[in-house]
């Protein structure tokens, strides 16, 4: 099983390095959104002293932590699967003895991750330069306690859109769906604003949700703005998301798959 | 008059072409819908924290939403399948026959595929300015919405000749069809002022990819931040950039060979 998962990861790193390019270009339109914020949520805090406790610091740390925190928990697996599902290339995929969508797709976006990340790092080193944060706060336990946090956020994200990704085998609209989860990720996770900023029924609402564990809840570990009871609130939330992130998928998928008659077949 | 009639006829087959795609349609619109809420929901959250961002109200962030839209909407109805169109005839060589019609071929590249949903967008964009204005209330006159207007539409041709220049391009580098990616990625800067974002960022959305000319400033003259100078010299930058633009267009086309030479 190892060997598999170490040949997958070279063949994948090396699709992924020929696409370098275009990988530049999707960071630079990925990084455009939570420099802007930033650049908001610092003018209003500069004017008005602080937002509700929240100085210019706190939003220049948050979103600078962000950067790092989204690029680790995101995926694009509904941009390198959903076409396979759609044009019937998927059946070559699904005769290997090995599961497609847990270890090749898997891997693949693990590979892409790794790539962005290296790509980020110059990015995030200037942005340090130009909106000088202080860190102070931050401690190495901190950093520590978010990691396994962030590994979890990242499966629980890639099983949802991976569930979202297998409705392709009923559905052609499968990317309208995802613009919508997109907005609720939006909406939930702590992307637009920290969380405690936003109207208090959205908050109350997204304590249960997943979406949180992808950007909020990380980055508070990492800032280590929480108390013990809440990490470990934070922690049983992910491991209840993804045994049910887990269940969900491998029931979508397995009825998608006895569904699927590929195209040209 | 010929222009009008060609342009008819292609609205004609565009709408015949999303005919076919209906039920996509309605989900295109409902999306819409979803991400306009998103974003008074994040102009609200931002105002229920902060009276004013940078010194300007909500009245006025939701003209400047406007404007953003009605750039946005020209974006995704003409610029972006009229790019992938044209990055495909430089590709394999159909551009001759672009080239071959009677009728000027950057009139021809600009509207040739129209995403028809979108002229929804645009009488939103419209709404969202004229319901913007009406909040901002007692600052505006006359002659400042008269120079909004100039403005907005020297800016959107700010963008447009942008666009012209970078397409252009690929007539000398046939590879670079990124081409339109960095305008588009740079986009989101317009959704809010400029003058709240570091000198850096405001140099580059207003220098190099120039965004906040096509938004924030045609929002300033309708606060009546700019003097009458100013407003005739942006005026000016709007014209400029055009002919600029139409004289890149033809020093291109000249090095136009065909995919198979």
């Amino acid at each position: 099983m190892f060997l598999i998962f170490q040949r997958l990861w070279q063949v994948n790193w090396a699709e992924q390095w020929q696409y370098r390019a275009n990988l530049l270009m999707y960071l630079l339109y990925w990084l455009v959104s939570p420099i802007i914020y930033l650049a908001v949520w610092t003018s209003i805090a500069n004017a008005n002293g602080d937002v509700k406790g929240f100085t210019a610091n706190d939003f220049i740390t948050y979103y600078m932590v962000l950067l790092i925190v989204d690029q680790a928990t995101s995926n694009i697996v509904i941009h390198t699967f959903g076409y396979k599902i759609q044009d019937g290339t998927l059946s070559g995929e699904l005769i290997k003895p090995i599961h497609p969508m847990l270890t090749n797709a898997l891997v693949n976006n693990v590979a892409f991750k790794a790539l962005t990340i290296m790509g980020l790092i110059p990015v995030w080193i200037i942005l340090f330069f130009l909106f000088k944060p202080d860190f102070s706060g931050v401690a190495l336990s901190g950093i520590l306690i978010a990691i396994p946090a962030m590994i979890l956020g990242f499966l629980i994200s890639y099983l949802i859109s991976a569930t979202i990704t297998a409705l392709a085998f009923w559905t052609t609209r499968v990317y309208s769906i995802h613009e919508f989860y997109f907005a609720l990720i939006l909406l939930f996770s702590g992307q637009f604003v920290p969380l405690t900023l936003m109207p208090p029924i959205i908050q109350n609402i997204a304590q249960y949700l997943p979406f949180q564990l992808f950007i909020y809840y990380p980055i508070q570990l990492i800032l280590g703005k929480l108390s013990v009871d809440q990490i470990i609130q934070g922690y049983v939330m992910a491991g209840i998301w993804l045994v049910v992130s887990f269940l969900l998928f491998t029931w979508v998928w397995r009825a998608g798959v006895k569904r699927f008659s590929a195209v040209g077949a | 008059m010929q222009t009008l009639k060609l342009l008819s006829s292609f609205l004609k087959v565009n709408i015949q072409m999303s005919l076919a795609y209906r039920a996509d349609t309605v989900v295109n619109i409902l999306l819409n819908f979803m991400w306009l809420g998103w974003e008074l929901l994040s102009l609200n959250i931002i105002f229920s924290n902060t009276t004013s961002l940078g010194g300007w109200g909500l009245g006025e962030l939701i003209a400047l939403l406007g404007v953003f839209r009605l750039v946005n909407t020209m974006m995704m109805a003409l610029i972006w399948p009229n790019t992938e169109k044209f990055n495909q005839s430089i590709r394999d060589g159909s551009m001759d026959y672009t080239i071959l019609q009677p009728i000027n071929s950057m009139f021809l590249v600009t509207f040739s595929r129209i995403t028809v949903w979108r002229i929804w967008d645009l009488i939103l964009a419209i709404v969202l300015i004229v319901v913007g204005i009406n909040m901002s209330g007692d600052t505006t006159t006359a002659a400042s919405i008269l120079a909004f207007f100039l403005l907005t539409i020297s800016g959107v041709i700010v963008i447009y000749s942008l666009w012209i220049v970078l397409i252009a391009l690929t007539f000398w580098f046939t590879k670079f069809d990124n081409n339109v990616t960095i305008l588009h990625a740079l986009l989101d800067a317009g959704r809010y002022p400029a003058t709240v974002y570091p000198v850096w960022l405001r140099m580059i959305v207003t220098f190099i990819i120039p965004v906040a000319v096509a938004t924030t400033i045609p929002l300033q003259a309708l606060r009546g931040d700019l003097n009458i100078n100013q407003i005739i010299l942006f005026f000016g930058v709007g014209v400029l950039s055009f002919w600029i633009a139409t004289k890149v267009w033809k020093r291109g086309l000249k090095q136009y060979s065909g995919a198979s030479s």
